[in-house]
């Protein structure tokens, strides 16, 4: 990774990147200023007694970058190097993911600085219950609504929801997403993302005029969305011969390969709960293993990156094989805006994150609407209703990219931070 | 995704846009398409042909619009769901049914369902089209379900509700009683069984609560039952107000010879046809939801009256008027009156030129196929006489047809080893190979047991076919019919092992013998002999005596099933319509025929 990372900051490169969409779109300065920044930040101290029975301060974010189209909605990551740069970045993206899905929601993140991995079950509840109290007057069904992200899980999910439910003395099952099924969740959520990144994917190809059946393709990750887009892509017909997975005991990732299609189902059979891939077993397998940033040099159709952030970068890009056709962004941020020039250049069909992996908050949003309800949908009900909002989430911006000459990623910008604008122009704001 | 079939491969896969679409026949999913479906796509080209040449000014003819789920589709369903266990067990339809409702459709195509049901706001029929059936040229009409829903739910997410289970019906009627039984008979198993779903537009009109099409028909090039001058090669056609249920079903229906389309079937006096003629129909419930049972074929179906008919304004073309004075049908619905569907403002007085249409699609469809074929049509016709006819063409099948000559003499009915004769038997060929006979009790028969029966006949039909035992059934009334007055309501699984079948009449039980329903085309396709009896008439005889002394394998209270010491012989003329059922005596030919089908 990355001589691009040495000076990155997330959100100004948030910001250029909306700058250069209010350019195209000849936003006026009063807009401009609104969506530059947040609408509301929110950094407090969450204090936890410790196991050991000491006491520690815990920094927490909350960050609703805008709500002119509804409620703010984002997830919750609880992360050791979290800032609030980072989370005002994620919150403005999940503003623009929203409106591109056209969903009737704002953006917003949170976050905690801390590590699970060294934090008992018992001080994770206590760091949940902790956040909603400080919070709890400005977030809910109808104002803010978070959901699980990096190292949070349905179970920190519904520790919060509790603590929420009994702030306000009643059930409110509307707050927050991500809840385990029969708890408030929602079927079909888990395969969500994964499954949305392959509707694009189809429906990039049937533009390219492909048979999926005739494509292979590369991912990196093989962590919960990596193995539901494997899931679908092979259900559409095509063939992984290659996934990367990060190794725990290793500190750095493996790529494993087989030209003649991996067997997610054995895959998953040695894979450890953190999405690690047992090297020896692989082997045995019949599998390559390879160094993890091999991933990127396949001699495939489709790349899915669907792990970290500025993993296509201007060191990586060149080493993409000239036979790629399509870029899926299950990962949030996996493009460098220097690799983006590269690819546009070669002509390769990037289907940006905003779109890509919206599957995830699009079913989020499916969530709220049947907690709000406390009535719930079978999963076939909510995964074809994921199918159509994907699906014409990417026409429009397949639509636009094409009759207005735009890279695809600038479409759905555009597209995003247009609705958004527009929204608040309405309301009266600016 | 597997590619395999032959005429399917051409097909091309939904594009989202199904009502707006050029094409209008499409795929989701890999896989077969199943018989049905083959046999559309087999006569897409007749149609095409048909539509160019355009003989009929004002007539659209042409395959309702629809989208074919593919095999590949049922194949993910049953895997991912885990639900081969529950398929092949011997719990109860409604058990499977149910447990078939509970699993998920396979995700990579809900978008593609749901994107129809999105667009589409009108009624659908949700059509099985099995491989089998396909692959083996044989008609499982009655065996699996068809589901027709009205889709007319302003709320899209009620409407996917609606389609996704019948999907699964049309799935979990794979693994029902009749159909295992079905698939013995022929000796296939459940695991080569796989099944594709239709899901197309229904021919019709909303009239209020009742969606339906003027007029369904099912037209064979091959008549089994040809009477008066009617001749088996000239075909016959049936014909019904409302869905074709009532055809399928074997109720009551019009039967005309395309070469003579005024002549009426045979009934005995006017009285007779206005009492015996089709008074019910059915259509698709556009009305307040119907009590919630997603695993009943019917959940939205309704039968109507005549006088419902006469309120929608649909009998115009259809029906004439009793005069009581002249005890005579006059033509139409322009005076008060008993009304009678005999359709003779179509047939007599040719208000549009139906039989000419179906002439021409029988023909062209004959011609291209190179075989007798049965189609099956819906249309929908114009208040008055200007306005545009619809002719929706819904299924093809090939036929068999009977070649082997059998040649009976009058006096072969007459001899003393003779079990049952008739002049108005159905088929063609020799049989030895029945020891078995069920028969209804004719000393206990009420029309009012009619279904109790047929549970019976069902039961031992299963233990028959589970031991590989043909037999002979003899029944009052007509097989099949859905009305239990007029017959005994089976459906065709229910009889599935019979090689021969015996429609008697009885005092209690004395109506016109069943004709047209796609029964026939499974007795046809089968090689069953049908006979129709009635004693004392067309040499009619069936000798009860004999039967009942047989040694008993059961005996209920209306139902008794014997065993043979020796088998029966089974010799049909379908030249002339005789056939007779002899007991074994020594000297006779036996053996040489006992491997010759009766129809080849």
């Amino acid at each position: 990774m990355a001589s691009d990372n040495r000076a990155f900051n997330s959100f100004e490169m948030a910001q250029a990147q909306f700058d250069r969409v209010a350019e195209l779109l000849d936003l006026d300065t009063g807009t401009r200023e609104l969506l530059r920044d947040p609408q509301r930040e929110y950094s407090f101290s969450i204090p936890v007694r410790m196991d050991d029975g000491s006491s520690k301060i815990f920094r927490g974010f909350r960050v609703q970058h805008n709500d002119a189209r509804g409620p703010s909605k984002g997830g919750i990551r609880f992360h050791p190097l979290e800032t609030m740069d980072m989370v005002r970045a994620l919150a403005m993206w999940m503003t623009w993911k929203t409106a591109v899905l056209d969903l009737p929601l704002g953006g917003g993140k949170g976050g905690v600085v801390c590590d699970p991995h060294h934090l008992s079950a018992r001080e994770q509840e206590q760091i949940c219950r902790g956040w909603v109290r400080q919070i709890a007057r400005n977030v809910g069904p109808l104002q803010d609504v978070p959901a699980p992200d990096v190292m949070t899980s349905p179970q920190h999910m519904l520790w919060m929801l509790d603590e929420y439910e009994a702030i306000h003395g009643k059930k409110l099952p509307g707050f927050i997403t991500g809840k385990p099924v029969g708890m408030g969740g929602s079927l079909g959520r888990k395969e969500a993302t994964g499954y949305g990144v392959v509707i694009t994917i189809r429906e990039a190809l049937k533009e390219l005029d492909i048979r999926p059946e005739d494509t292979t393709a590369s991912v990196q990750g093989f962590g919960n969305v990596a193995q539901f887009a494997i899931e679908m892509y092979e259900r559409i017909g095509g063939t992984v011969t290659c996934v990367s997975s990060w190794d725990q005991e290793d500190q750095k990732s493996y790529a494993f390969r087989k030209v003649d299609g991996i067997d997610l189902k054995e895959l998953q059979g040695i894979t450890d709960r953190f999405g690690g891939v047992d090297k020896a077993r692989a082997r045995e397998a019949g599998y390559d293993v390879l160094p993890g940033e091999k991933w990127i040099d396949q001699d495939v159709d489709i790349l899915i990156p669907a792990a970290l952030e500025n993993e296509i970068n201007s060191d990586t890009v060149q080493a993409i094989s000239p036979r790629v056709k399509i870029i899926a962004e299950g990962a949030n941020g996996p493009t460098s805006p220097e690799a983006d020039l590269v690819l546009a250049e070669r002509g390769v069909f990037v289907i940006p994150d905003l779109l890509a992996n919206a599957g995830g908050v699009t079913c989020s949003y499916f969530e709220q609407v049947q907690s709000n309800m406390n009535y719930f949908w079978d999963r076939d009900e909510v995964l074809g209703k994921l199918d159509l909002k994907m699906t014409s989430a990417f026409m429009g911006v397949s639509d636009t990219a094409r009759g207005q000459k735009l890279y695809m990623r600038d479409a759905a910008y555009l597209i995003a931070v247009d609705r958004v604008a527009q929204a608040a122009k309405d309301r009266g704001w600016v | 995704m597997d590619r395999r079939t032959s005429g399917s491969d051409s097909i091309p896969f939904f594009g989202r846009d199904f009502l707006e679409s050029a094409e209008t026949f499409t795929r989701i999913g890999g896989g077969g398409l199943g018989g049905k479906a083959e046999g559309l796509i087999s006569a897409q080209s007749t149609l095409l042909r048909i539509a160019q040449d355009n003989p009929f000014h004002g007539v659209s003819v042409g395959i309702p619009r629809l989208t074919v789920l593919g095999t590949d589709v049922f194949d993910a369903f049953m895997e991912r769901n885990h639900l081969f266990d529950v398929a092949v067990s011997d719990l109860s339809d409604r058990r499977i049914a149910h447990a078939f409702q509970q699993a998920q459709l396979p995700s990579e195509h809900l978008g593609d369902l749901r994107s129809l049901i999105e667009e589409v706001r009108t009624p659908l029929a949700v059509r099985s089209s099995s491989l089998l059936e396909d692959a083996l040229h044989r008609p499982f009409a009655g065996v699996y379900e068809t589901k027709m829903i009205p889709n007319h739910q302003p709320d899209a997410s009620s409407r996917f509700h609606r389609m996704t289970e019948a999907i699964k019906l049309i799935y979990a009627s794979t693994f029902f009683r009749g159909a295992k039984a079905y698939r013995q008979v022929v000796g296939e198993t459940a695991e080569s069984e796989k099944m594709g779903v239709i899901l197309q537009e229904i021919v019709g009109e909303r009239h209020g609560d009742r969606f339906y099409p003027h007029l369904s028909m099912v037209c064979r090039s091959y008549n089994y039952y040809p009477t008066g001058r009617a001749r088996p090669e000239q075909g016959v056609v049936n014909l019904a107000l409302g869905l074709g249920k009532t055809i399928v079903d074997g109720g009551v229906c019009w039967s005309y010879c395309p070469a003579y389309p005024k002549v009426p079937p045979p009934f005995g006096s006017t009285r007779q046809l206005l009492n015996e003629t089709q008074s019910r129909f059915w259509a698709v419930n556009m009305g307040p939801p119907p009590p919630y049972d997603p695993i009943a074929e019917t959940e939205y179906l309704v039968e109507g009256e005549l006088a419902d008919a006469e309120y929608d304004g649909t009998l115009r073309h259809l029906a004439s008027t009793y005069d009581a004075g002249s005890d005579r049908l006059v033509p139409g619905v322009g005076r008060d009156g008993p009304r009678v569907l005999d359709y003779s403002p179509l047939l007599t007085l040719g208000d549009i030129p139906l039989n000419e249409m179906v002439n021409t699609v029988l023909v062209a469809c004959e011609e291209d196929l190179g075989v007798k074929v049965e189609v099956e049509l819906a249309m929908t016709l114009p208040a008055g006489l200007e306005g545009e006819v619809r002719l929706g063409f819904l299924q093809l099948r090939p036929m068999v047809a009977p070649e082997e000559a059998v040649d009976l003499q009058p006096g072969e009915l007459e001899r003393p080893e003779v079990v049952v004769a008739t002049q108005r038997a159905m088929g063609n060929g020799k049989l030895q190979t029945i020891r078995d006979v069920v028969f209804t009790r004719p000393d206990t028969f009420e029309a009012r047991n009619t279904r109790v029966i047929a549970g019976q006949i069902d039961k031992e039909n299963l233990s028959l076919v589970r031991e590989g035992r043909p037999y002979l059934l003899i029944g009052f009334g007509r097989w099949g019919s859905s009305d239990p007055w007029l017959g005994i309501p089976v459906t065709w699984s229910q009889v599935s092992g019979a090689k021969a079948i015996v429609e008697a009449t009885l005092p209690a039980m004395n109506v016109e013998p069943s004709q047209g329903s796609h029964f026939f085309h499974n007795l046809s396709s089968f090689q069953v002999s049908y006979f129709t009896v009635r004693p004392g008439w067309d040499r009619g005889i069936i000798d009860w005596e004999w039967l009942q002394s047989q040694e008993t394998v059961t005996q209920t209270e209306h139902l008794h099933h014997v065993h043979l010491a020796e088998p029966l012989l089974v010799r049909v003329d379908g030249r002339t319509g005789m056939g007779v059922i002899t007991r074994s005596t020594a000297g006779e030919e036996v053996g040489r025929a006992e491997e010759k089908p009766t129809e080849e």
